[in-house]
């Protein structure tokens, strides 16, 4: 039970920062007399939304989701890696060279191909 | 914490893969970097990578039979005869390939890249030793196939197959990492000598553990090797797919998985009564071989018909599995330690050499007559066609004896192979395994098997009859010609006949196979 | 909570996948039953990981995690596919290839 105080403690921690600032926020802010009708709208800028949120995506993103995802879980044998790779030595970094190399042909492969145009 | 150390040695087995790999990357950046509008050069790239893995694995084969990295991988003739059967399929897949994209407007160099990454899957599929390897080769091979299937983005089919195929593999990918996570969980390894070490202990600790185990490795296995009854997925996602992937599929991607089924249950029924895995492969072999044969005989058409006798292929080599775990074959291993004890270097009298020899001939010459029927379909298919619904109709074949008397008989040929009649291969492979499982006991399975295979003479030979006995349609396709169709095509028809009249080196090659499994 | 415990939930969890992929008919529903499965498979293997001591089943894990991601993003691909062929992604529709 021990063991779980301080991810506790860090919850506590994560959550009053949120607040706390919600809080300052509202007790140090400037407040105007009569609200302008522009206020309410979702951007303040004055430009107006059109549409709803509720729209299907262009395919794009999805390429673009797809291929980040792909490449951000393959770091996660970085970690792992970055602990041991002092014990390890000289063969851990040449293997990680390789792997790292690989996965940025495929990268090349992807940037190439337009994959991560946005446009 | 332990330093790895290897040496060169330790990376031969792996050497073909490393040449596929390497190939299918050069491919997949001669995609955006070389824009030329001639891509045949791809196909030869491929083509020759195959053959040059396949001759590292040949090489390979002659080896003495050892664990290497670590526990990791084999290098045993068994692996090493797989792979160069898988590299031996890829080359003529890929010269299929060639002229059936050209054809269509579609040679992209992604596509090969993609059978060289499944075709390097299957190669370490066939000679991993361990179970996160074993999973980590089969989602290569399985993620390759499944994008190759959905690859000719024309109409809903293709990708329908593809997302089919995706739930089934991906379900069936499940099972067997939850079956390694439980065998993980009553064994406290992974490696296939340290699990079947600690499998008996843990067998008398918690059975149910261990069974739960074993039978949802078996089910992931079932559904790759489409044995009855896992076989639902086949012939929707065999008909959907471009039909040289199907031909690859059908050949290589069966092959290896039968490979690892193999190995993967010769280490793990250690300390289990040797009777259940007998049993249970027995009737999975009894299921797929009649099953198969029976649901491809009502079929008009012939890709789909292909498709089931695929099915039906895969029991006859679960016969050849069920021979290996004959309790014939039990006893005797253990008395000369084969079962039971290190590399088994294999005499000519030994039945389980004996099975080994038919199991892999059966395989070699199932990979050469399905990619030449597939092949000979492939050429059939027109462009146009794919809006129609009758592409592969018994009919579209009707005459093509008097239109085309050269692919007619190259077709009648794979049809007699697939059919098990001599001289072809198709004929001494089916007799090396039917008298070898005799020998090992399975009198009984083997006389269902030969029956079953009279039933399949039946609607392979209704092809033939159309090809030489109906007139023609008038609006009858001619094939789409195309030097690199053809290369494969004369290949595989000339090693149909060739092994099927002259077996000897080969044969004598297969016999001397070994397997690395367990000490 | 001890390891049994693991053990049944791993269970369930992959029981509710499988249902999933059985029942839904959206394609991306699917997907999720998938990837549920997968999950399910790897809390097992931390959970056994723990119980043995040593890091094999986390290794195991972190390889098939990044795996199943490999696989569900070609999915995911796919299910894009079928739905540009078919501007839908119902699995009822995708009957044409039965017979």
């Amino acid at each position: 039970m021990q063991s779980w105080i301080p991810i506790l403690v860090y919850l506590a921690i994560a959550s009053s920062v949120g607040f706390l600032m919600l809080g300052a926020s509202r007790v140090l802010r400037v407040r105007a007399k009569d609200v302008p009708p522009t206020r309410e709208l979702t951007y303040e800028s004055g430009e107006e939304p059109v549409g709803n949120a509720w729209i299907r995506f262009h395919p794009r993103y999805y390429v673009v989701a797809l291929v980040f995802i792909l490449f951000d879980v393959e770091t996660a044998f970085l970690v792992p890696w970055a602990l041991n790779v002092r014990a390890l030595g000289r063969f851990a970094i040449v293997e990680m060279i390789v792997f790292v190399v690989i996965l940025l042909l495929g990268w090349v492969y992807a940037l190439r191909k337009g994959a991560l145009k946005w446009q | 914490m332990i330093i790895p150390h290897f040496t060169l040695n330790d990376f031969l087995p792996v050497m073909p893969v490393g040449v596929l790999m390497a190939a299918a990357i050069v491919l997949m950046l001669s995609e955006v970097f070389l824009t030329s509008t001639t891509r045949t050069y791809q196909a030869i790239i491929a083509a020759l990578a195959s053959i040059v893995a396949g001759g590292i694995a040949v090489n390979n084969a002659f080896e003495p039979a050892r664990l290497v990295l670590q526990g990791y991988a084999v290098l045993d003739p068994f692996s090493s005869w797989t792979t160069a059967m898988v590299c031996l399929g890829t080359f003529l897949a890929v010269l299929l390939s060639a002229g059936f994209l050209k054809h269509r407007n579609a040679e992209r160099g992604e596509f090969y890249a993609l059978m060289l990454f499944a075709a390097a899957g299957m190669s370490l599929l066939s000679l991993s030793a361990e179970f996160i390897t074993l999973f980590i080769n089969l989602e290569v091979l399985s993620v390759a196939t499944y994008a190759l299937t959905a690859f000719l983005r024309r109409g809903p089919r293709p990708s329908e197959a593809g997302f089919k195929y995706f739930i089934l593999g991906a379900f069936a990918a499940a099972l067997l990492l939850y079956g390694a996570a439980l065998i993980y969980g009553a064994t406290g390894a992974t490696k296939l000598v340290e699990v079947s070490a600690a499998l008996p202990a843990a067998f008398a600790k918690s059975p149910a553990l261990v069974y739960a185990g074993l039978g949802l490795v078996l089910a992931g296995f079932a559904f790759k090797v489409a044995a009855v009854p896992f076989h639902m997925w086949t012939p929707d996602v065999y008909e959907g797919a471009p039909t040289p992937v199907t031909a690859l599929m059908s050949a290589g991607v069966k092959a290896a998985a039968f490979v690892a089924m193999v190995r993967t249950f010769l280490f793990l029924v250690k300390g289990i009564d040797p009777v259940i895995p007998f049993t249970v492969f027995s009737l999975l072999a009894l299921l797929t071989m009649v099953g198969g044969n029976l649901l491809a005989l009502p079929q008009r058409n012939v890709k789909r018909m292909l498709a089931y006798s695929s099915i039906a292929h895969a029991g006859y080599m679960l016969l050849g599995v069920a021979a290996l775990f004959a309790p014939k074959l039990v006893e005797a291993g253990a008395k000369v330690g084969v079962l039971t004890a290190t590399p088994l270097t294999g005499t000519a009298q030994d039945v389980s050499v004996a099975v080994y020899k038919g199991l892999l001939f059966y395989i070699l010459g199932y990979t050469v007559t399905s990619l030449g029927a597939f092949g000979t379909i492939s050429a059939l298919e027109r462009r146009e066609d794919e809006t129609r619904g009758n592409t592969w109709d018994l009919e579209r074949f009707a005459g093509l004896a008097q239109r085309k008397p050269g692919w007619a008989a190259a077709m009648a040929l794979f049809m007699l192979s697939l059919g098990g009649v001599p001289p072809t291969v198709g004929f001494l492979g089916k007799l090396f395994l039917f008298s070898a499982a005799v020998d090992a006991g399975l009198l009984g399975l083997a006389i269902v098997g030969v029956l079953s295979s009279v039933i399949g003479v039946y609607f392979y030979l209704r092809v033939v009859v159309y090809m030489f006995m109906r007139p023609a349609p008038i609006d009858a396709p001619a094939p789409f010609r195309h030097w690199t169709t053809e290369l494969a095509l004369v290949t595989s028809a000339v090693l149909v006949v060739g092994l099927g009249i002259l077996p000897g080196t080969i044969t004598e090659w297969f016999s001397r196979v070994g397997m690395v499994f367990g000490h | 909570m001890g390891l049994i415990g693991y053990l049944l939930l791993a269970a369930g969890l992959f029981s509710l996948g499988v249902f999933g992929l059985v029942t839904r008919k959206n394609a991306v529903g699917v997907m999720v039953a998938v990837e549920l499965m997968a999950n399910a498979v790897n809390l097992n293997l931390v959970a056994f990981s723990r119980f043995h001591g040593g890091n094999t089943g986390q290794v195991f894990a972190l390889f098939s995690i990044a795996i199943t991601v490999a696989e569900v993003v070609v999915g995911l691909a796919l299910v894009i596919l079928l739905f540009r062929a078919r501007g839908d992604v119902t699995l009822d529709l995708a009957s044409e290839l039965k017979e």
